[in-house]
């Protein structure tokens, strides 16, 4: 696990790649102008000057944007733009990438989450992540469920501590219903919770990742292409869980497709080839007047 | 066959319909001919059989053909099973026709065996003729290649050769007959490539086997024939040749005839393919199948002689596989079809099975008589003669059950009766008098327990101690005896309790026959078997849990039939059965360790008695005309097998998931890679002279099961890392994503997700590598010696030492030589140290037998783990 932290207030100057954009300095204003999303309250998550390499490769250019709390952020772009590579920086699971190499600054509720102090464990407990195919490990639903507290000594289960008389069975299956409802699953498997994962539906396995997510109190759900997997009639089951979501979360949902942005986000931020941040805005304003040409040209389809 | 290989379509000429049935008979014909070569290379019939001996080769022949096409004809008309490849319906009943004519041949003329081949042979190659100008005539719709192919036409280069040079060698002198064997070549070759597909591999097919068969029905090379080169003691002789040139002309005409049976072209090719490799892959079993016959047939008088065993004994082996098919019948039926029936029928039929043997042993049981079996072996006698004796295996009307052979399945079926019945956590109300029991059953218990370990380490040197271990006893059993009467108190309110009360079954049995079982231990401890004048307590109070169990199952069944809630009374049965089962466990395991039998009244557990394998449970006699048996043997490679396993198999999943889940992949990895696999495939031998030279001096300078020990996990260690190492590298990355993203650490992740994914393979590795070093000689001769006169065998548990100073634990067992399996078979058969030829064999048997459980422990754990990973 290598990684770079390096405070980098002065950073901005020096990375201006000038090469890059067609009318130099004022073109790099204007961006700064653009993503600068203006809300009331604290954010819940402020990403500054964020630099990712991937070997000599520059994956991510000068990232910096704040996400509100309990809303849903989505973040869109051509396929290679870095979306990803950005949403695994919030819960440093780029830190499991060796060749990766990350400067710049992520706050969660004002403390930096690069700190060579953070407890990881404390992170990404606090930041869960979907993934972009289902990935429940091939244990049965309870068990994918309650596999989060148990490791993380919520709860404990099983012989010993049924032995030592410690046995939370109760505390699980509370934890287990709960997590199944938010993710709107429960009504489905209530009855076969001992069933293996692998045999529901993808779209059934893709909730219960979210649910495994959701057992362990997460206050940040990443989500990266949650549905590209999945069918329409699943996909809509996601999008109407991620609006739900958002009353008591805040979301950050990476996806390729424009349309379901549009549906379910409360601000967009379009990434565009090269890994560099274009605009950041309420969903609206993005979708319907959006500032920079590079900007429309994507949404209406003439780009990438 | 699988349909896969080439597609069918259906002919309507009558023309195309009479030959694809000659052709498939001729297949048909290919394999029979391939079969019985087969069976002449193993000698299981001679050459020259003729008359009545052969009569009976092929009389078994026919049964087991129309056997075997009329069973699946049947159930393919009834519609059970589903054959609808027009192929092999006509191979299948090619194989009926060509059966059953054969037979009549032979039962009419009274042949010998080599004639038959020849005239098979013959038959074989006129009919790849007449196919062959079928096609080219256009009698028939193929669709031929321009030529048959250069690979063809190396082959039939290659056979060309062989029989110019043998026709030339016989009739000219000195190196003429390359230039024969070259004309041969010539010749095939041309007839192969150059006319269309359809002429070139049917003609030179047919020529190669009537070559073959003009040689054996001219008496050119019959059984009696010999070829002796010089040089070597022995030569070869028809015997052997006569089947080889068969089992070649057919594998020919086979291939020949697929080619021809699919219309040549690109499908005649996989067609021919398929049958060749359909073959092979046949015959690969047939050398599996006669090696365990050849070992079985001549070990098996040797091994079960004297064998005999209790018919209760039985019954109670027999309870796992009843519960087992059991629940094969209980899957649903299907449809209300008139065929699934016959499927009905199927299903029920183990449980039939196993039905009438039980009550045939019952019988046994209530008349009292014995069913025997007499057979005759042979041992060496003093002046090396060959000594017959005469013995029987027997199932005695005993009503004794040994101690292990209770506890042994009863355990099984507890666990597997427990694992079934499913939680019944927040069902009924909850009482005061639950909650105690809940709470007082974990103290009762672990307080047991520790009284156990302090008599462990004390031991009962003062009176005193014993007066106390007495009184815990009574204690311990007391308590067993009330949770399991609290379980029995949900019945007393009828069927409601078991609603009401639901969870007084689980909390009340689990307790029961838990805190017996802790007191079962304890009195061993404690030497004490504590009794109300001639009954033993503990006893009594499984006695009674057994009881209690089986009226809490039928109460619950009863409940169930008449209705309510399924689910709750389902899992109680299971659980009263479970019980039952568990205080069964007891039971033997109370008298095995007191060593005091258990008076049922019908019937006993006791500790020796119902089941006696004299080759297996007795130690060896020197050279007597009462040959002992080779217990120390068994236990030896036992302890080897267990000794090496413990020690690689942790050291090679660890050493994999360190090298997989913890190291980048780069040199170091490959280093180590190679260096494993240069060790797996280092000779065993060499294995064996470095423990000799390396591990000997060093333990007590003297060949020890230790030193086998190690060098067998030497040898073991590699397998198990290369195999841990793919399978845990197969465990997609996916799964260790999604653990770290939710906080959880590496080792965790590895513990509990990465490890039981990657188990099912892990599992494999070990299979492979038991079996291997089960059975390894070379090592073992050298580090752990070949004693065959080991009177006693390696006492490894009695044995350990607790030493006040370092190493602190010293085992005197292990620094000993012992005899083990495959170095007794060496010594016997190979050295002739001792005992017969017999002997040997029948050491080779039970060491397959050995190996074969080692297997099936390994299969069915890794079935568990796959079912555990798949939605089973
Ligand atoms: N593990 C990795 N190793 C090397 N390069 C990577 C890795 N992951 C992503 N990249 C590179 O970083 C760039 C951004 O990728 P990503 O964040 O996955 O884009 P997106 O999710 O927007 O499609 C791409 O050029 C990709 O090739
Ligand atoms: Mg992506």
């Amino acid at each position: 696990m290598s990684e770079t932290i390096t405070e980098t207030e002065t950073a901005t100057e020096s990375t201006t790649d000038s090469a890059q954009t067609t009318s130099g300095e004022s073109q790099e204003r204007l961006r700064e102008e653009w993503t600068h999303y203006r809300f009331d309250g604290p954010p819940k998550l402020s990403v500054e000057d964020l630099n990712v390499w991937y070997g000599d490769d520059h994956a991510l250019k000068d990232v910096s944007m704040d996400i509100p709390e309990k809303s849903v952020t989505a973040l869109i772009g051509p396929s290679g733009c870095g979306k990803s590579t950005f949403l695994r920086c919030l819960n440093r699971m780029n830190d499991r990438i060796n060749i990766a190499n990350i400067e710049g600054s992520v706050e969660l509720d004002g403390s930096e989450i690069y700190d060579p102090n953070t407890n990881l464990v404390e992170l990404r407990k606090r930041v869960g992540m979907v993934f972009q195919a289902p990935n429940p490990f091939p244990k049965s639903i309870r068990d994918n469920i309650s596999y989060g507290p148990r490791k993380h000594g919520d709860i404990e289960t099983g012989l010993l501590a049924r032995l030592l008389g410690r046995d939370d069975k109760d505390e699980e299956q509370e934890i287990v219903e709960r997590s199944l409802k938010q993710a709107a699953l429960w009504e489905e498997v209530s009855d076969r919770l001992d069933d293996n994962a692998l045999g529901l539906s993808g779209g059934q396995q893709q909730r219960l990742c979210i649910a495994r997510c959701l057992a362990v109190d997460p206050e940040v759900i990443l989500m990266d292409e949650p549905a590209s997997a999945l069918d329409p009639i699943a996909t809509s089951k996601i999008e109407d869980l991620i609006e739900e979501l958002a009353e008591d979360y805040t979301v950050v949902v990476v996806t390729h497709n424009m349309q379901q942005a549009a549906r379910i986000s409360d601000q967009t931020a379009v990434f565009l080839t090269g890994g560099e941040l274009v605009e950041y805005d309420d969903t609206d304003k993005i979708f319907e007047n959006p500032e920079s040409q590079r900007v429309e040209d994507y949404i209406t389809g003439k780009f990438g | 066959m699988s349909e896969g290989y080439a597609t069918e379509e259906t002919f309507t000429t009558a023309d195309a319909d009479a030959y694809d049935r000659w052709l498939d008979t001729t297949i048909a014909v290919g394999i029979l001919g391939f079969v019985l070569a087969m069976a002449a290379v193993g000698q299981v019939v001679t050459l020259t059989a003729s008359g009545d001996a052969l009569n009976g080769v092929f009389l078994t022949l026919s049964a087991v053909v129309t056997g075997a096409v009329g069973l699946t004809a049947g159930l393919a008309a009834l519609n059970v099973v589903a054959v609808e490849s027009r192929r092999v319906r006509g191979v299948g009943l090619g194989l009926l026709a060509a059966t059953l004519l054969l037979t009549a041949v032979v039962y009419a003329t009274g042949v010998q065996l080599v004639t038959l081949f020849g005239l098979v042979l013959l038959v074989d190659s006129v009919s790849l003729v007449g196919a062959g100008i079928a096609s080219w005539t256009g009698s028939v719709d193929t669709q031929p290649n321009a030529s048959a192919g250069i690979l063809t036409g190396s082959v039939f280069a290659l056979v060309g050769f062989g029989i110019g040079a043998a026709v030339g060698g016989a009739f000219l002198d000195g190196p003429l007959y390359l230039v024969a064997g070259l004309l041969g070549a010539a010749l095939f070759g041309v007839g192969t490539i150059v006319p269309r597909e359809d002429i070139g591999s049917t003609l030179p097919t047919a020529a190669v086997t009537a070559v073959f068969a003009a040689v054996i029905l001219t008496g050119a090379i019959g059984p009696d024939w010999q070829w002796l080169p010089e040089g070597l003691s022995g030569g070869f002789s028809g015997v052997i040749v006569v089947p080889l040139f068969v089992l070649f002309g057919s594998l020919f005409t086979s291939w020949s005839a697929a080619k021809c049976r699919a219309r040549f072209g690109a499908r005649g090719r996989q067609y021919g393919a398929f049958l060749v490799i359909y073959l092979n892959a046949v015959m690969m079993v047939a050398v599996m199948v006669s090696i365990v016959f050849f070992v079985v047939s001549r070990g098996v008088t040797y091994a079960f002689h004297g064998v005999q065993i209790g018919a209760l004994s039985l019954l109670v082996l027999l309870a796992p596989l009843l519960v087992l098919a059991i629940n094969r019948a209980r899957n649903p039926s299907g449809t209300s079809e008139w065929h699934s029936a016959a499927r009905q029928s199927f299903r029920i039929a183990p449980v039939a099975a196993i039905g009438s043997l039980a009550v045939v042993l019952v019988g046994l049981i209530v008349t009292g008589e014995t069913l025997d079996y007499a057979f005759e072996y042979t041992v060496l006698g003093d002046g090396r003669e060959e000594v017959p004796i005469d013995t029987v295996a027997a199932i005695t009307p005993e009503t004794a059950v040994g101690a292990w052979v209770l506890a042994f399945p009863t355990l099984i079926l507890a666990v597997y009766f427990f694992r079934n019945a499913s939680s019944l956590r927040g069902v009924g109300t909850r009482s005061p008098t639950l909650e105690r029991v809940q709470q007082a059953v974990p103290l009762v218990g672990t307080g047991l327990a520790l009284a156990t370990i302090a008599y462990v380490l004390v031991g009962t040197g003062f009176p005193v101690l014993v007066t106390v271990g007495t009184g815990l006893v009574v204690a311990g059993a007391a308590a067993a005896a009330g949770a399991t009467l609290f379980a029995l108190s949900a019945l007393t309110s009828g069927p409601e309790g078991l609603l009401d009360n639901a969870q007084y079954v689980p909390v009340g049995l689990a307790g029961g026959v838990t805190l017996l079982a802790v007191t079962a231990f304890l009195e061993p401890t404690v030497t004490v078997s504590p009794g109300v004048g001639p009954i033993d307590i503990v006893p009594a109070v499984a006695l009674l849990g057994v009881l209690v169990g089986a009226v809490v199952a039928v109460a619950a069944a009863v409940a169930r039939n008449r209705g309510g809630d399924d689910r709750v009374f389902v899992s109680q049965a299971l659980l009263g059965l479970s019980a039952v089962c568990g205080f069964l466990t007891i039971l033997g395991l109370h008298a095995a360790f007191t060593g005091a039998p258990v008076d049922l009244g019908v019937a006993t557990v006791a500790n020796v008695g119902s089941f006696d394998w004299p080759f297996v449970m007795q130690s060896y006699v020197p050279l007597g005309i009462e040959p002992g048996g080779i217990y120390p043997a068994v236990i030896g490679t036992v302890w080897l097998v267990v000794g090496a396993s413990t020690f690689a198999i942790p050291l090679g999943v660890g050493a994999a998931v360190f090298l997989t889940e913890y190291i980048e992949q780069g040199s170091f990895t490959a280093v180590v890679e190679t260096a494993t696999n240069a060790l797996w495939s280092t000779p065993s031998v060499v294995f064996g002279l470095f423990g000799a030279a390396l591990l000997i001096p060093r333990l007590g300078d003297q060949r020890s099961l230790l030193a086998g020990m190690l060098v067998l996990g030497f040898m073991l260690l590699p397998l198990v890392l290369i195999t841990s190492r793919e399978a845990i590298k197969s465990v997609p990355d996916e799964y260790r994503d999604a653990s770290a993203a939710l906080g959880v650490s590496r080792w965790e992740t590895i513990r509990s997700v990465v490890l039981p994914a990657a188990m099912p393979g892990v599992i494999t590795g070990v299979i492979l590598g038991v079996g291997r070093i089960a059975g390894e000689t070379a090592p073992l001769i050298l580090v752990l010696g070949s004693t065959l006169n080991t009177p006693n065998a390696a006492d490894v548990l009695g044995n350990f030492q607790l030493l006040s100073s370092a190493p602190f634990v010293f085992n005197g067992a292990v620094m000993e030589s012992t005899a083990a399996l495959p170095t007794g078979i060496w010594a016997t058969i190979a050295a002739g140290v001792s005992g017969s030829q017999s002997r040997g064999w029948g050491t080779a048997l039970v060491l397959l037998l050995v190996v074969l459980m080692l297997y099936s422990i390994g299969i069915v754990s890794r079935t568990y783990f796959r079912r555990k990973l798949n939605y089973e």
